[in-house]
């Protein structure tokens, strides 16, 4: 598995943890698919524990600062937001 | 203050008891249902299961902003000296931290979780909220203000001596201890604790029950 294709499996299956969404809406999920706004169970809470579960299932730490909306808008813009920490 | 234990007891005299020490907060309303599920599991296999509330917590009448960390410790110890023995102690994610005090034949813990780490998720929930709310908070701004007062996450009034405490609270060592995680090397199941809205794993209650008995028959409890 490439580390791209590995942070994209860590991703999909840490948001199915925390929003329920079973393996096949997590799997289903696109590039564009919005999150929050547009998945009624992603509120603030669950925004925090998907941001301290990254941390901790890929290895990394986020700062407060490069947290912005934008980030949590679509599936793409989180996995983008991600490789880039990984391979920070 | 005696706070209320829900119990289930065995057709016949227990074997033993296996007090649950529960996650912390919200996440013990997220495993709530399983825990009862796996308590009703354990039962049929000749074991009372004792769920107490922590003062603050659940249907406890305490105010969580009077309670610390150390509170919830000695509340655990004490009703594990009121509980016939021989006692298991069962313990889930941010309960870790607190099972220490108790005395008993044996502990298990499941997915165990740092203070700290449970302390920025709450912290982050907040800023989130906020941020909707059109204020500005950081995890900074959060730390420095609960130093004097108690402090809302997450609808949770925590005391300064709590988010101190908890902020640097690591499960303790005990023995004889089995520590388990979820995954393939570990118990079969979803992190319920983490979910969004609440759910229910009746073959995660199973996989749980099963480990707590296995465990207490290979330390010596019949």
């Amino acid at each position: 598995m490439t580390e791209a294709s590995s942070v994209d499996a860590t991703l999909r299956a840490l948001l199915a943890d925390i929003l329920g969404l079973g393996e096949e809406r997590a799997a289903a999920l696109t590039e564009d698919s919005g999150l929050f706004g547009a998945l009624p169970e992603f509120d603030s809470m669950a925004v925090a524990t998907v941001l301290t579960e990254m941390e901790d299932r890929l290895g990394i730490i986020i700062d407060d600062d490069e947290i912005d909306s934008e980030i949590f808008e679509t599936y793409g813009n989180l996995l983008a937001f991600s490789l880039r920490k990984v391979t920070d | 203050m005696t706070e209320h234990r829900l119990r289930i007891d065995p057709a016949d005299r227990p074997r033993a008891t296996i007090l649950i020490v529960p996650p912390l907060f919200d996440e013990a309303n997220r495993l709530r249902r399983t825990l009862l599920l796996a308590m009703r599991a354990l039962a049929s296999e000749g074991f009372a299961a004792v769920l107490p509330d922590l003062p603050g917590q659940n249907e406890s009448l305490v105010a969580l902003e009077t309670v610390a960390l150390d509170d919830w410790q000695d509340a655990l110890a004490e009703i594990a000296a009121d509980l016939p023995g021989p006692v298991v102690i069962a313990s889930i994610r941010g309960g870790a931290l607190i099972d220490h005090g108790a005395k008993a034949a044996a502990w298990w813990r499941l997915a165990a979780v740092s203070g700290s780490s449970l302390m920025r998720t709450m912290m982050r929930a907040r800023v989130a909220a906020d941020r909707e709310a059109g204020l500005t908070s950081s995890l900074e701004s959060l730390q420095a203000a609960a130093q004097v007062a108690p402090l809302l996450l997450a609808g949770n009034a925590l005391s300064p001596a709590m988010v101190a405490a908890l902020g640097e609270a690591e499960a303790q060592p005990v023995q004889p201890l089995r520590s388990i995680a979820l995954g393939t090397d570990g118990l079969a199941g979803t992190p319920l604790w983490l979910r969004a809205e609440p759910g229910e794993d009746a073959a995660m209650a199973r996989a749980i029950a099963a480990d707590i008995v296995a465990w207490s028959m290979a330390c010596g409890i019949n």
